[in-house]
């Protein structure tokens, strides 16, 4: 009973689908996605919204592939689009190349001076846009509301408006009540537009209308973690299988916990 | 078989050879600040002491971090960060007992030893022979575990 439980189990995790990408011929787990798919074979697809732990959003249109089924050929998002049966896709051709370059030059319009969309922008051979520039540092891709609500399970932050007026940020740009800084937004966000600083007893998260008291560390004092961090932190780790890690450890600051540690070796030897 | 790090702590002389060893290992950059090894002095009492990731078995890090970026290097039994899925919320380098995780502003994520895939530098550079890379039943658990029990103590009489 539990072997055949087991068989139906595996059987789900690998079923294979068969594709061509670029001329050569792979397979792959079913429910892997485009990119993936060209990533395994070492074909290189530029990203900008895309992040492995994080579900697919395909905001920013860089990634694009051809797919050709039958006798329809289209574009679409690898970051998105699943692998399917039978599938032809290129990811080289000159509609490709087109069509990416239109992408970066309506990002590049949109925050002309972001460094990562420069870059990317260059390495497509895309000099200057065509599009009157704006002065936006957020280019919408999404990767920070995305990794708050799925990684962090808080929605300190999201998309409001719609069209030209789109933007992200807290409920009402009002100071997040839910909020933790640990700063996992400003790690991923590629325009870096994202600022995070500790300023004494504070860390001001400006682009999030923001500011988090932070927690002395109890053996030097200095000023380390958000307060709503260390009570998130605090109860995590009580849901630690097998892992018994006493709350008071997280009170104390990294550096200060090898310096006690090295000063009990010592006690240890007997030194 | 899986080996892990020991070190003597009365051959340490505080020289940080092995620092230097393995930031130039992983970082192509003679730069203390980025080994994963730390070496603590404690000037008054002239002891140093290298801290390095014990490779816990059941690992806190590695527990907390939500994208499942830190995992288990079956050939070299350490614990390692995939760059790609690491998201930095820095929750691995709050919670590691050892103070033992670093973190590299410039994109990289969380950085932690990982026994320079089976040949350690530290080992092999110290002057002092003070770190030993040996098969983890030869040490005990409990000679490996001493460290982190005796944290935990003196955790409990930092006054509230
Ligand atoms: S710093 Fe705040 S807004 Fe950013 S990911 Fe963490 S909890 Fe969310
Ligand atoms: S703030 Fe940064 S991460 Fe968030 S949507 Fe804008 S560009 Fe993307
Ligand atoms: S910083 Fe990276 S490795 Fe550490 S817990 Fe966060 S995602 Fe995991
Ligand atoms: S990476 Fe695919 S749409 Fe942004």
């Amino acid at each position: 009973m539990q072997s055949a439980k087991l068989a139906m189990k595996n059987e789900k995790v690998t079923k294979m689908v068969k594709l061509t990408i670029n001329n050569k011929k792979m397979e792959v787990e079913e429910g892997t996605t485009l990119l993936e798919a060209a990533q395994k074979l070492g074909i290189e697809i530029p990203t900008l919204c895309h992040h492995s732990a994080l579900k697919p959003y395909g905001a920013c249109r860089v990634c694009l592939v051809e797919v050709i089924k039958g006798s329809k050929v289209g574009l679409v998002a690898s970051c998105t689009y699943p692998a399917e049966e039978g599938l032809v896709a290129k990811t080289d051709t000159k509609r490709v190349k087109r069509a990416r370059r239109l992408s970066i030059e309506l990002l590049l319009a949109r925050c002309p001076t972001s460094e990562k969309v420069r870059e990317l922008a260059l390495k497509l051979g895309v000099k200057k846009t065509r599009f009157k520039e704006e002065k936006e540092e957020c280019i919408l891709c999404g990767l920070c509301v995305r990794v708050c609500e799925e990684m962090i399970g808080k929605s300190a932050i999201s998309f409001i408006n719609r069209g030209a007026d789109r933007e992200v940020t807290t409920p009402f740009k009002i100071e997040s009540s839910e909020c933790i800084g640990c700063g996992a937004c400003a790690y991923l966000c590629p325009t870096e537009v994202i600022k995070i600083e500790d300023v004494i007893k504070y860390r001001k998260l400006d682009f999030w209308n923001t500011k988090l008291e932070l927690k002395k560390c109890k053996v030097c004092g200095r000023y380390f973690i958000p307060t709503v961090e260390l009570k998130y932190l605090k109860e995590k780790i009580k849901s630690f299988e097998e892992i018994e890690l006493p709350e008071e450890v997280l009170e104390v600051c990294p550096k200060c916990r090898r310096r006690i540690l090295s000063d009990k070796m010592k006690e240890f030897i007997g030194g | 078989m899986t080996k892990i790090l020991v070190v003597d702590i009365e051959k340490c002389s505080g020289c940080r050879i092995c620092e230097v060893a393995c930031s130039w290992f992983h970082e192509e950059e003679f730069n203390p600040a980025k080994a994963r090894l730390s070496i603590v002095s404690w000037k008054k009492a002239a002891i140093s002491y290298p801290m390095i990731c014990e490779q816990c078995e059941k690992a806190p890090c590695k527990e907390v971090c939500p994208t499942d970026a830190i995992y288990k290097d079956e050939e070299s039994g350490a614990w390692k960060v995939d760059e790609v899925k690491c998201i930095g919320c820095k929750f691995c380098i709050q919670v590691c007992p050892l103070g033992a995780i670093s973190f590299f502003e410039e994109k990289r994520g969380a950085i932690k030893c990982d026994l320079c895939d089976g040949d350690p530098q530290c080992v092999k550079f110290c002057p002092m022979d003070a770190i030993e890379f040996v098969e983890e039943d030869k040490v005990g658990l409990k000679k490996k575990r001493i460290s982190a029990e005796k944290l935990f103590a003196t955790m409990q009489e930092i006054p509230k």
